[in-house]
């Protein structure tokens, strides 16, 4: 794909960077990115049909509901650009009907692209870095933003360049680079579990003269038991129902408390 | 310790910074570590900020707001727990403990905020059909100032009013309470590795799940260092999975491409 052959007009970089800097600044519950997406087109709103009733229609289109991953609207943005510079206000309900129809599947892939993986592994080495006392791996959240930066740029020209046929060819190859992106993440999720959880059997065997702690004999089965032990029992409770990320906090502060005050873990 | 005003002011416009960064441009502000850090820098004891943040960080490792969902504000509760733990001086712990239950409150501003912006975006719908096409496109930027303010009210407040009353908390726990704390400190990560689990196709990928924790808990391989291995199976497994590498290994790759397709 080669960027440097298209030439963006004045107005649809702007677009570009309206969206990056402030495409969810007016998040709500009623249209979400609507009113984002409103203030990143409407540079080309301006320019194409002016303050016209020909613009206001247009306006009034692209002020609806929108929602998708914020780092993926970009091949959106692009998309509806092309399209407008070429069919005017006659492309108005199609360029509503394939914001609607791009949204949906661009969020899952986004989600998973550009906040799951990235939130995972940069997260994790992050987190346990800097419970070592090492804040260097916040760097790695910078260079992120950059490389997102990056990618976002040449989505948009990729948007406006292929317009619509590019969806697909696109969900082939994101498909594959997450799937691998999957395998990266699981093992770093693998390393995680008895890095930075702490938890460890403090009951002791008393015999006669002979102690014997329930933590070295675990240790020979297997090291680590008691963090997976632990992960194990949140994934389980995660999975039933009426259960959400904060009871579960809950539970695990008042199982923290109780292990300790009865001497199981701690 | 007592805290200064400039220090209020830079953590207030740092939770204002963050929220507008978190949803827009992105650069990590409104990750905890990045906010554990700042807090230390700025309350001089940068080992305490990365450890509370650290720790708030593990928890939300699966969590993401998508689709408009609220999540915990575990950027606020690290600048807090942080403040916290360096003005009490009761450690690391004590401030990532105290900054989950901030970080639980402060769902509910978040809720507040987005709703706020219904408003504006009332107001942006009016201006249009009046035909104020550009003045609408303010309304858009107006967003910000609920979203901001949101983060930037409580921290504010917290810090001005809440550190004698931290303190008289803190005097009034009694041991097996902050003991007991602390004990759910080490093992409340584990909720964020759970929730990650549950996200990602575990059973297909239970193989790699195995190999990070050998490497980890019998080979004792930082986290790093698994990730490399981590790194070298995914590039195999993306090479493994190109249209080319199907047609070099012929038959064998009919087997494994219901694999793929999920």
């Amino acid at each position: 794909m080669n960027n440097e052959q298209i030439k963006l007009s004045p107005e649809m970089k702007k677009v570009f960077w309206r969206w990056y800097f402030f495409g969810q600044a007016g998040w709500n519950y009623e249209k979400m990115q609507g009113l984002g997406y409103y203030y990143s087109i409407y540079p080309l709103i301006d320019n194409l049909y002016g303050a016209s009733d020909e613009g206001a229609r247009v306006a009034v289109s692209e002020l609806q509901f929108f929602n998708t991953n914020n780092s993926m609207a970009p091949i959106i943005l692009g998309v509806d650009g092309a399209i407008q510079e070429s069919q005017g206000e006659s492309s108005k309900d199609a360029v509503a009907s394939l914001k609607t129809g791009m949204m949906g599947p661009l969020a899952g892939i986004g989600d998973t692209l550009f906040a799951v993986i990235p939130n995972t592994i940069i997260g994790s080495i992050a987190s346990y870095m800097a419970l070592k006392g090492n804040p260097f791996a916040l760097i790695l959240w910078i260079a992120f933003g950059f490389l997102r930066l990056a990618v976002m740029r040449s989505f948009f020209f990729m948007g406006y360049k292929e317009g619509v046929k590019l969806i697909n060819s696109l969900g082939d190859r994101l498909k594959k680079i997450t799937s691998a992106a999957n395998v990266l993440g699981m093992t770093v999720i693998g390393a995680l579990i008895p890095s930075v959880i702490t938890a460890g059997f403090v009951y002791q065997f008393k015999n006669g003269g002979v102690k014997i702690s329930i933590q070295s004999l675990a240790d020979q089965i297997m090291p680590g038991l008691a963090p997976a032990l632990v992960v194990l029992f949140t994934y389980w409770l995660l999975g039933r129902k009426h259960m959400n990320s904060t009871r579960v906090t809950l539970i695990l502060i008042l199982v923290g408390i109780l292990a300790y005050n009865l001497k199981v873990f701690a | 310790m007592h805290i200064e005003w400039w220090q209020i002011l830079l953590l207030t416009l740092y939770s204002g910074f963050a929220i507008y960064d978190g949803n827009n441009t992105t650069f990590g502000a409104v990750k905890p570590t990045m906010a554990g850090f700042f807090a230390g820098l700025i309350l001089g004891d940068v080992q305490t900020g990365l450890i509370v943040g650290g720790t708030l960080n593990l928890l939300v490792l699966g969590v993401g707001n998508f689709g408009g969902s609220s999540m915990p504000d575990y950027m606020t509760g690290a600048l807090l727990g942080t403040a916290f733990a360096v003005m009490s001086g009761k450690g690391a712990e004590f401030g990532a403990t105290l900054a989950v239950p901030i970080g639980l409150l402060m769902i509910q501003l978040d809720v507040l905020a987005r709703f706020c912006n219904t408003f504006i975006q009332h107001r942006a719908e009016t201006l249009v059909s009046e035909q104020h096409l550009k003045r609408a496109t303010y309304m858009n930027l107006m967003g910000i100032i609920p979203t901001s303010l949101s983060r930037m009210l409580p921290v504010f407040l917290a810090l001005v009013f809440g550190s004698q009353f931290v303190q008289g908390v803190v005097d009034s726990l009694p041991m097996w309470l902050m003991n007991g704390l602390k004990t759910a400190g080490g093992i409340l990560p584990a909720l964020g590795i759970a929730i990650l689990l549950r996200y990602l196709p575990v059973q297909k990928n239970m193989a790699f799940l195995l190999v990070g924790f050998f490497l980890a808990a019998f080979l004792k391989v930082p986290v790093i260092g698994a990730a490399m291995i981590g790194l070298a199976m995914a590039l195999v497994a993306f090479n493994f999975d190109s249209p080319r590498a199907q047609v070099a290994t012929g038959e064998n790759s009919v087997n494994g491409d219901d694999m793929e397709d999920e």
